[in-house]
């Protein structure tokens, strides 16, 4: 069986491509609302930090055989990730419910967002990321205004019969899984408390003074205990919506969730014995059917099905204006490119260990392209006619304030990220060259 | 207060301002925490005590139990006769968990030397031939090339297992499995031990009539080991 290869690089194409066309498409859409506006601008630049921490890390992959100094990858990986985890806990303080909605506070957070990413990123590299772990932690708030929102407007939906009240209980589960996808896959092993085991295991394979360290650990634990509770809760929620209203595809989405978790928790169970040989013993490999299972489910939902959970976020959402002529072209290419290259991924990893000759796989490609070509119409029409900004929604509520902000000072975001990303890189550079 | 203030206290209270939805949301922050402690207390504190003996590589003392299986042979060689001599391996008892250490052969002439026994010593050669025998052939320690006329035993030795010489050592590892690891192979000390004798009499004793043969001995014995550690 032939090895399987990384999707880090395709993830970093992926998010690079998507993060960089979706600023240019909020550019291009001015009419939209604040919350519109900001939350867009925080989910691109989130999506285009993570693509730059995937394209160090697929350098990394590729060149660690090599006797290449990957210091300055190593930094830019580390950093970029530290960078989105702070922009990705506080996007939920701004989308789909916005906290925040003063217009000073909204000013503020450029300026909060790159001193707390600039202080955390100098301070991880003072101490070798030692402690790069805890700073999950910001995650707690964000996973509660998120959960908060979700049952808020599920009540309203279920129990006041608000139909439109299910576009922010959708957005809020989408972003939950977008952000706590890959812990959400660990939830039966999370509550049987087998993955302080595997925290064992790679504390001693990585050398355990540079990793047992007590904030790294209740990081990686709160992550867990996250995505544990957000699995059984959104379960809970969409059986809940699924007896009264039916079933809907975020329903079958969390089962299926629901489903490889159960499973992984299992095969996790399964291979304990595997994991403490560490301790007990030497280091064996894992078999090569467990790492299959989780380059497919918690590998290909982190590295491929985010950014499109992403993207799906943005035009469902109504977040870019991909109704208008100016953008639908860029917005119909980027949905069709990115499908294709997600597919094609797949296909691609399947081949490497099902005896599937390259006859087949392109012939079972070529099937995807056309199914893509012919439903592009459909699916676009679909994402556009369905949009619809939760601006509005919250606005018919009478919940969300009108911050006396022009265009020209929610840009300043933009502005500020794309500074702190040319200060990161160029710090980095530094620092790999001085030590 | 208006509803729309975007005060973050009118924020939150339009946020929380469903019963039925703030039950459920306290549930799952009451969820978060129960899970939270209890995996916590498996992470933080039974995990990181476990990790902890690992933190740095522990030292280990390895002694070795020694046992030993002897084969002897008897041969009777002409004079100015090369004799080749395989002895299976196989045929040597190795009690379980112990491993092949070394091999010493001693060569013994029937002759003894002396001048009231007239006797002048024959010369002998015996050499271990270097073959398939799973040793460590080029270890500085060996000895596989003898040759006496003095009527003293010629002593030959090959090392068969890695660096073992019957020494305790101390050793650094994480845990007694890998401190025990390089002393757990199997495999060493497995085909024929290969000799060749060479006998050149010295038949020129008065009284005693032509010497022209020589009996030889040849004692093997096989040193094991098994090995054991102890934390120090």
């Amino acid at each position: 069986m032939a090895e399987l290869e990384s999707m880090t690089p395709v993830a970093a194409i992926v998010c690079i491509l998507l993060g960089c066309t979706s600023l240019l498409l909020l550019k291009r859409s001015p009419n939209r609302g604040w919350i519109d506006q900001m939350g867009g601008m925080m989910l691109s630049w989130i999506i285009l930090f993570m693509g730059v921490s995937y394209a160090a890390t697929a350098v990394r992959e590729a060149l660690e055989d090599s006797s290449v100094d990957l210091d300055f990858f190593r930094y830019t990986q580390y950093s970029f990730a530290l960078v989105s985890i702070i922009l990705g806990a506080s996007f939920t303080f701004f989308y789909p419910y916005p906290i925040i909605q003063k217009a000073s506070r909204i000013k503020a957070v450029p300026y909060f967002v790159g001193v707390l990413s600039l202080v955390l990123i100098v301070s991880m590299l003072l101490m070798d990321y030692k402690y790069v772990g805890a700073t999950r932690i910001v995650y707690i708030p964000g996973f509660i205004i998120l959960v908060s929102v979700y049952f808020r407007f599920l009540t309203d939906e279920i129990k006041h019969g608000d139909e439109t009240a299910r576009r922010l209980s959708f957005a809020a589960g989408l972003i939950i899984i977008a952000l706590h996808g890959a812990e959400m896959t660990w939830w039966l092993a999370q509550l049987i408390s087998i993955n302080d085991e595997f925290i064992g295991r790679n504390a001693i394979q990585s050398g355990v003074g540079d990793y047992s360290r007590i904030p790294t650990w209740i990081g990686y634990n709160v992550m867990t205990t996250i995505g544990a509770v957000a699995t059984l809760t959104l379960a809970a929620g969409e059986t809940w919506r699924a007896q009264s209203k039916g079933r809907s595809g975020f329903t079958i989405i969390i089962y299926l969730i629901l489903g490889v978790g159960l499973i992984s928790g299992i095969a996790d169970y399964a291979v304990l014995d595997i994991v403490n040989s560490c301790m007990n013993t030497v280091c064996n490999d894992f078999p090569e059917s467990y790492d299959i299972w989780y380059t497919f489910t918690t590998g290909a939902l982190v590295l491929l099905f985010t950014p499109l959970i992403s993207m799906y976020v943005l035009l469902n959402f109504d977040v870019i204006d991909s109704g208008s002529e100016d953008n639908r072209w860029l917005t119909r290419i980027i949905v069709i490119l990115m499908l294709l290259i997600v597919s094609s991924t797949m296909i691609e990893l399947l081949q490497s260990f099902l005896p599937v000759s390259q006859m087949i796989s392109s012939a079972i490609l070529a099937m995807v392209v056309a199914i893509f070509i012919g439903w592009e119409e459909r699916i676009m029409q679909k994402l556009i006619e369905q949009g619809e900004s939760i601006s509005k929604k919250l606005s018919s509520l009478k919940e969300i304030h009108e911050p006396d902000l022009d265009v020209t000072e929610l840009e300043f975001f933009s502005k500020a990220m794309g500074s702190l990303l040319v200060f990161t890189v160029v710090l980095c550079f530094l620092y790999s060259s001085i030590t | 207060m208006t509803k729309d203030s975007g005060d973050v206290r009118d924020v939150l209270t339009n946020l929380y301002s469903n019963s039925t939805a703030n039950r459920y949301i306290a549930a799952t922050v009451l969820a978060l925490v129960v899970v939270f402690s209890y995996t916590g207390y498996d992470t933080l504190v039974y995990r990181h005590d476990v990790i902890q003996n690992y933190s740095e590589n522990n030292e280990w003392l390895v002694t070795f139990e020694t046992t030993s299986d002897t084969m002897q042979q008897t041969v009777v060689l002409q004079d100015e006769e090369t004799r080749d001599l395989a002895f299976d391996m196989a045929e040597f008892s190795v009690p379980d968990s112990y491993r092949v250490g070394y091999i010493e052969v001693q060569i013994v002439g029937e002759e003894t030397a002396g001048v009231v026994s007239g006797n002048q010593c024959d010369s002998i050669a015996g050499d271990i031939v270097r073959n398939d025998l799973t040793a460590q052939w080029d270890d500085p320690s060996n000895n596989l090339s003898g040759q006496d006329s003095s009527c003293v035993p010629i002593d030959l030795r090959l090392s068969v297992y890695p660096e073992f010489d019957g020494e305790d050592r101390t050793v650094r590892s994480i845990n007694e499995f890998q401190a025990l690891m390089g002393w757990t192979d199997d495999g060493w000390g497995k085909g024929l031990l290969s000799l060749t004798l060479e006998l050149d009499t010295n038949s020129n004793t008065p009284f005693v009539g032509v010497d022209d043969d020589e009996e030889i001995t040849i004692d093997i014995n096989v040193v094991m080991f098994r090995a054991s550690v102890e934390a120090i």
